[in-house]
């Protein structure tokens, strides 16, 4: 800015007159009758001249000119004495015209010089401006191009997150289940082997009389003597007491055996390990089914009431319901230790099945009533509970148009309803 | 200060009247050029337009010569009051060397003159001169309509920044030429201090104010 053209900066007579052709003004005053015309600047320097030379003992008008009020050059015109009158007037004439001149130029000059300035400056701001806004554009249309791929990313990202979530939730409970599972298994398998191995004694107890009967048959039949000693042989092996017991050996090993069974066939039903994603479903047997993989954790004098009624096969991932009863089942029964009961209670309404689980444990206090279905929500101590269960519940739940209810009060207990829409007739949608 | 030259010993100086839009800066020029001595200053340049309004400057210049030897050229320029026009109004205000801020009276003019002092401020910023130091009078003109502000508010307002407030009606001639010799004398000590008029020029407050206020007779 510095070296900018400074509004107020002095101008010189050469400069404002620099645009301008004073000679045919001064032509045309020699041919009115003046001999000699000189314009000159304040230091004597000669700007235009035109006729001459000049003689001594002319007659000469001298006029100065004013640039913003002080004298920056003259007019100098001559001419014959006997012309006297003559050159004054055109003198004046000369003089009045150049004065406009050099005001209008001056004034030209100045709005020129202002406007030039104004106007490259603005040029400079302007193009600083355009510069400034251009990388912005440039920012936000690079933000418009991939933010619709960013978008599609980060969705991705969640969805992944969700349904690894969803999976850690299955596989967490799963690994409760096989912890219940395995102590469940010890019992039986605990009798089972110790009966076994009783029997492998009996056994040889058996094969020693069978060896003994068998030796003594193959001499020569029986005599008194072997009587005798047969008798003796059976007291001492306690083959009284031993034959009925080996019925009895067997008959619990096979009980034993059975409950085994059942146990793992139970996981494997509430797994659905190998069942299709999409079947239908008695919502009944799956209650059941997830109440039992659950025997482990129901306290021993709990009182379980299934309140079922007849309902319509319901059609969705029999995996994922299990998953959804089994959330809600599991916090209900580790409510309370002693005295509990849970009423599962299952309805069909016009175009809906409603389960409703209500304990009598403590209930949830009202404040955090609203953020039990939240996402890592949990009331339990850090390590023991993910706070995913109900989330995944209600995900599930959702995922087939339905909705989980939730009814609690202080010391009384605690209900949630799993609603969950019926498919119209001619309508496949228990799946979404 | 437009320009020093030791060489030629000429100083160039330049005085602006600021203020917002039709608050009579041009009138404030006109009013000076009928009153004063056409000895001692040049004609006003006016650089008119279509409707009267200013869009470039206006240019009233004063000379004197200092005992020295030293010649002083001063330059009194108005700025366009219009607010599109600021560009125009910063290139006219670099190297002032005093401002006077013409005000309008009118009560519904308040918000404009407000504006403008702001505007001042910050063009004042952007050319580079300080507003604590640089000589600046307020005058507060149309004193002679009605529905204006009163004097009391005025002062209110202006008295504790110990800017001198003058009042005037441009329209009736008067408190015109006060206010520029008020910026005037303002703008000598400012110049004085740095430039040393009075020790090394010879030339004192009172007949710089002098040569530059000749008042016709």
């Amino acid at each position: 800015m510095e070296d900018d053209y400074i509004i107020g900066a002095e101008k010189s007579l050469r400069e404002v007159f620099e645009n301008i052709d004073l000679m045919p003004l001064i032509k045309s005053a020699v041919s009115a009758g003046a001999s000699y015309v000189m314009v000159e600047d304040s230091e004597g320097e000669i700007l235009y001249r035109h006729g001459g030379p000049v003689e001594e003992g002319v007659f000469t008008v001298k006029q100065p000119m004013y640039l913003e009020g002080e004298i920056a050059g003259h007019i100098v015109i001559t001419g014959d004495y006997k012309n006297k009158g003559r050159i004054r007037a055109i003198g004046e004439l000369i003089f009045n015209a150049v004065k406009i001149i050099l005001n209008n130029s001056f004034k030209t000059m100045l709005a020129v010089e202002t406007h030039t300035t104004v106007v490259n400056r603005s040029y400079e701001e302007l193009l600083e401006t355009n510069r400034k806004l251009m990388l912005s554009e440039g920012r936000y249309r690079d933000l418009a191009n991939t933010l619709e791929k960013e978008v599609h990313e980060r969705t991705e990202e969640l969805k992944q997150a969700h349904a690894k979530l969803l999976h850690q939730e299955k596989i967490a409970s799963i690994g409760q289940l096989a912890a219940g599972i395995a102590h469940e298994i010890n019992n039986p398998i605990g009798f089972i082997s110790s009966n076994i191995n009783t029997l492998k004694q009996y056994v040889s107890k058996f094969r020693d009389m069978l060896f003994f009967y068998h030796s003594a048959f193959e001499k020569e039949g029986l005599s008194n003597e072997d009587r005798e000693a047969s008798k003796q042989k059976w007291k001492n092996l306690k083959l009284d007491f031993i034959l009925p017991d080996v019925e009895d050996l067997v008959r619990e090993s096979l009980e034993g055996a059975e409950r085994v069974k059942k146990i793992v066939s139970d996981l494997k039903g509430f797994s659905h390990i190998d069942e299709a994603d999409k079947a239908y479903i008695e919502i009944n047997s799956e209650i059941d089914r997830t109440l039992n993989v659950l025997t482990h954790e129901i306290p021993e004098d709990a009182e379980i009431v299934r309140d079922y009624q007849d309902i319509p096969a319901f059609s969705g991932n029999p995996a994922h319901i299990c998953q959804a009863f089994f959330n809600i089942i599991l916090n209900a029964v580790q409510a309370r230790k002693e005295g509990l009961k849970l009423v599962i209670a299952v309805r069909c309404l016009s175009n809906l099945i409603r389960i409703d689980f209500s304990d009598n444990g403590p209930g949830i206090p009202e404040n955090i009533r609203k953020r039990i279905f939240d996402p890592f929500f949990t009331t339990k101590e850090v390590g023991t509970g993910t706070g995913m269960g109900l989330n995944v519940t209600y995900e599930i739940i959702s995922s087939y148009g339905g909705t989980v209810e939730v009814e609690s009060e202080a010391g009384k207990g605690t209900t949630f309803s799993i609603l969950l829409p019926l498919p119209q007739k001619g309508d496949d949608a228990g799946v979404r | 200060m437009i320009e020093y030259d030791e060489y030629e010993n000429k100083m160039i100086l330049k005085l602006v009247y600021y203020g917002p839009a039709l608050s009579g800066k041009t009138t404030n020029l006109l009013r000076l050029h009928d009153i004063l001595d056409k000895e001692g200053r040049g004609d006003l340049a006016v650089l008119d337009t279509k409707d009267d309004r200013t869009i470039f400057f206006d240019l009233l210049p004063f000379f004197l010569i200092a005992p020295s030897g030293l010649k002083i050229k001063l330059k009194v320029f108005t700025v366009p009051g219009q607010v599109k026009h600021d560009a125009t109004r910063k290139a006219v205000l670099q190297r002032a060397d005093g401002v006077a801020f013409i005000a309008d009276s009118r009560l519904s003019e308040e918000t404009n003159n407000f504006e403008s002092f702001k505007n001042l401020e910050d063009n004042l910023t952007v050319v580079g001169l300080d507003i604590e130091r640089i000589p600046l009078v307020i005058q507060f003109n149309k004193r002679d309509l009605k529905n204006i502000i009163t004097e009391a508010d005025i002062n209110r307002t202006w008295e504790q920044t110990g800017i001198p407030v003058l009042m005037s009606s441009a329209l009736m001639g008067w408190g015109v030429v006060e206010t520029f010799g008020k910026l005037v004398e303002l703008s000598y000590d400012h110049i004085d201090t740095r430039y040393e008029l009075k020790e090394k020029h010879g030339l004192d407050k009172e007949t710089f104010v002098r040569k530059l206020i000749r008042v016709c007779v």
